[in-house]
């Protein structure tokens, strides 16, 4: 039966009632009541009566239990057992969160609003200092963004963050950004790219608008720019930037830029703009180290909700190099996990690191020889030296990157490569495979001369 | 005939005016004089052995008192309230004499006689007379403090019922209690013995609003939950109180209670009272908004009004944490302040702030089961 039935039997009830009563009685009783509840067996109904209150309750049972189950018995046409109990009238009760009350919506207001503000000042809302990791490679960097973030425009001002593709410079900048806007209600913080910064310009020279172009960059209560190297070798976006520069960094305003290459290594930019961001703090983050993979492989795996052990986290982190490449693994990884419903384990791991090389077309088509000549050429060691019997570290250490470049990259057979490398035991070189693998996952240095020997390849 | 049974029973007794009164001034102030159907106007008395009951009802609240009596014949009658009540207390001390005959009563004291019209008791409602068993013991004074400390946070709203109420949360060994208007949430817990089951309730504020009015000397108010009844009944030496319970489900308070705060003020109860004394006077015009800025070593109040003028008064404060470059600002209504210094025994207070919208935290540094918390008015910049 539904709610709307149950409401308008008590309706037609009510209005029987009216008549044999009281209208004070009625209003006083009658109308804190209502049908709770109304089962139908064979022959009868079964009636439950809610009541506001018990004093509701104990007068009308005990003094209009008749009039009732009479009434109610006529307007549903078969006989009716009733019965009593203490529940407030449903609309009322359920009415009672549907405006939300300041205290209790502030959160929800204050999150919205504050991501309508990060998406004003164009700031990636996924990048704050919580989830940046620190290890020695940039720790400076990070020191100096804290030291940026409790006193924007006074403590370093220019800030130049440079170093290499995806070693969290943007992350940084974007978390100083951030933590600006959060601290300071209304503060205006503009985060562009060097790109977006000319194509700005360009367009307000175009459009003769050149004034609405100022007064968005020089009213700013912090501007920062992503890749400032772009605007090198171009003539007017560099003087207007300069012109920015001075306006800004005059009225207390903060300037973060980030570039792949310190100012000084930039071509083509003009010298005012050099020395001044010489003048501020100029910080490097260098590509990150083992640790810092792993914590950064833990940071994005429980940002995704997945759990991974300890040890494949260091697998992970001593295969894949960059933080964006620990990003791309680990959603590949969890949709596969997810499309072959299988468990996160080191042979899914691996398995998708080996595609991982095939897929980005990787693989050297080249004959051993050339490795051979590729690896001596690298570590300027003669052939005959390299394949020949010696056991000192600064030949032996080379040799055994050859065994690991002829099995991993070429797939030689181990005997093969035991032949190859001055006629060795298929032992030797499976212990040289291993030592290499192992070292290559937390000795960067070893990783470089890889990438070295492939690249002459 | 029943009927006629109960109108020819007759009461006689006889009670000490002092009891008397306070009876009555207690009961009457249950009863409905605006209810239309006049017996919830009415007090009842009824005579039973050694002891006189009275009771009153609204329909939501109602109180049962005893008092010792000399009864010599027992029976039951209903007295308009507002009648009986101006008639006694302007009575001296002395013996008054009750008798009631048919729908009428008569009241006798030294030099003075009377004759009130009254109703049968069959019309009245069944009012709760015992506290009955499992009750849970409370010290009187500690709950009275409590709900002092509570109580005046809860709605007067009568279209969300649920925040017109306050939560009781009983848990092994302690009792909550949490009242929030959606501007503002104050919070206190008390360690109680043999609570029984980890249950909430919402208790009309108006229950307990009378829990602490009513005067007594007894130590202990015992508490017991009726859940056939949907009523919650206290029970104070001979007072008995019953209240209906609040159906609905209370909000999640404990959600908005702020973890961590990057500001903590520490600063004298009597400095920032005056302070809201003097902000008051112009934040009256516009919409009782006041002003707070935070500094490294105290706190500014301004007010202003377009029509008056302005103020501004400075206060020293300890202050910790990450004010940032230029201070804190920060606005509330004075109003909601000066009731949380209301409820603050010791002579500091502790103040918490974190985000410019997100609600400030009040504290007593002499009651830590204590929390009052305030949303702040939100400034357009």
């Amino acid at each position: 039966m539904s709610s709307e039935d149950k409401k308008d039997i008590w309706k037609k009830s009510l209005k029987s009632i009216k008549v044999s009563v009281s209208p004070a009685i009625f209003s006083t009783w009658f109308v804190q009541t209502h049908l709770f509840e109304l089962k139908e067996t064979d022959k009868r109904y079964i009636a439950n009566i809610g009541c506001n209150s018990s004093f509701v309750k104990s007068t009308i049972e005990s003094r209009y239990f008749g009039l009732i189950q009479d009434v109610l018995s006529k307007v549903l046409g078969k006989p009716t057992d009733i019965i009593f109990s203490i529940k407030q009238i449903p609309q009322k009760v359920s009415q009672k969160l549907s405006d939300p009350s300041p205290l209790f919506s502030a959160k929800k207001i204050n999150k919205e609003e504050f991501k309508e503000k990060l998406a004003k000042s164009r700031i990636r809302p996924g990048f704050t200092f919580k989830n940046f990791a620190v290890s020695s490679s940039n720790q400076m960097a990070w020191a100096a963004a804290e030291a940026v973030k409790k006193n924007p425009g006074t403590a370093y001002n220019p800030m130049f963050i440079w170093g290499g593709v995806g070693v969290g410079k943007t992350h940084l900048m974007s978390a100083v950004g951030r933590s600006i806007l959060k601290s300071k209600e209304g503060a205006s913080i503009l985060c562009c790219t060097g790109e977006e910064f000319t194509n700005d310009i360009v367009e307000g020279i175009r459009n003769k608008s050149t004034k609405l172009f100022r007064d968005k960059y020089r009213m700013l209560d912090a501007l920062l720019i992503d890749d400032i190297q772009f605007i090198a070798g171009k003539d007017a976006v560099q003087e207007e930037f300069f012109h920015t520069f001075n306006a800004l960094v005059g009225s207390g305003s903060q300037i973060i830029m980030t570039s792949d290459r310190p100012p000084s290594e930039i071509s083509k930019l003009e010298e005012r703009l050099r020395s001044r961001f010489e003048a501020g703090l100029i910080v490097d983050i260098a590509p990150p180290d083992f640790e810092l993979r792993c914590a950064i492989v833990q940071i994005k795996s429980q940002e995704r909700g997945l759990e991974i052990d300890m040890d494949y986290v260091q697998l992970i982190a001593g295969s894949v190099d960059s933080a964006r490449k620990i990003e791309g693994f680990l959603t590949r990884l969890m949709s596969e996990a997810k499309l072959k419903n299988k468990a996160i384990d080191k042979g899914l791991i691996e398995n998708l690191m080996g595609k991982n090389s095939d897929g980005n077309g990787h693989t050297i088509k080249s004959n051993p020889n050339d490795l051979v000549d590729a690896v001596s050429k690298y570590f300027s060691l003669g052939k005959r030296k390299l394949l020949g019997t010696s056991r000192s570290r600064p030949v032996a250490r080379p040799r055994q990157i050859l065994m690991y470049l002829l099995r991993t990259e070429l797939s030689l057979p181990l005997q093969e490569v035991g032949r190859i490398v001055g006629g060795r035991d298929h032992t030797t070189v499976m212990h040289a495979v291993d030592k290499i693998t192992t070292i290559a996952s937390e000795d960067i240095n070893i990783r470089q001369d890889i990438r070295g020997i492939k690249n002459m390849l | 005939m029943i009927e006629s049974d109960i109108l020819e029973r007759k009461m006689k007794l006889k009670v000490l005016q002092e009891n008397l009164k306070q009876a009555v001034s207690l009961t009457s102030r249950f009863a409905s004089s605006k209810a239309q159907l006049p017996v919830l106007g009415n007090i009842l008395l009824k005579a039973e052995k050694e002891s006189l009951l009275l009771s009153a009802t609204n329909l939501e609240l109602s109180v049962s008192v005893s008092i010792g009596a000399d009864v010599s014949e027992e029976g039951e009658i209903t007295i308009p309230a507002k009648t009986l009540s101006d008639l006694v207390v302007n009575l001296s001390p002395s013996t008054i004499e009750l008798e009631s005959k048919k729908e009428r009563v008569k009241i006798n004291s030294d030099h003075f006689s009377s004759n009130i019209s009254a109703m049968n008791s069959s019309d009245f409602p069944a009012v709760v007379q015992t506290v009955g068993k499992n009750m849970t013991s409370l010290d009187r004074e500690t709950l009275i403090n409590t709900l002092q400390k509570v109580l005046y946070a809860a709605s007067n709203d009568e279209t969300r019922p649920v925040l017109t109420g306050v939560l009781v949360k009983f848990d092994k060994k302690k009792l909550t209690f949490v009242a929030t208007d959606g501007f503002r949430l104050s919070t206190k817990s008390i360690i109680a013995d043999n609570t029984s089951d980890q249950q909430s309730l919402i208790l009309p504020k108006t229950a307990l609003v009378e829990i602490t009015r009513i005067s007594s000397d007894e130590e202990n108010i015992g508490l017991n939950f009726i859940k056939k009844d949907s009523q919650v009944v206290f029970g104070i030496e001979d007072v008995v109180l019953a209240s209906r319970i609040i159906e609905g489900n209370f909000p999640d308070y404990e959600k908005i209670i702020p973890k961590e705060n990057k500001i903590k003020i520490n600063l004298a109860k009597s400095d920032l009272s005056q302070a809201m004394r003097l902000a008051g006077v112009f934040a009256r015009d516009s919409a009782n908004t006041i002003k707070l800025l935070v500094e490294k070593d105290g706190l500014t109040v301004t007010s202003e009004s377009s029509k008056s003028g302005s103020q501004k008064t400075k206060i020293d404060a300890k202050v910790k944490g990450d004010i940032g470059k230029d201070g804190f600002t920060i606005a509330f209504n004075y109003k909601f302040i000066e009731d949380f210094l209301g409820s603050v025994e010791g002579e500091s207070v502790d103040i918490e702030f974190d985000e410019v919208n997100s609600p400030g935290v009040f504290r007593d540094p002499e009651d830590k089961d204590f929390l009052h918390l305030i949303m702040p008015v939100r400034l357009t910049s």
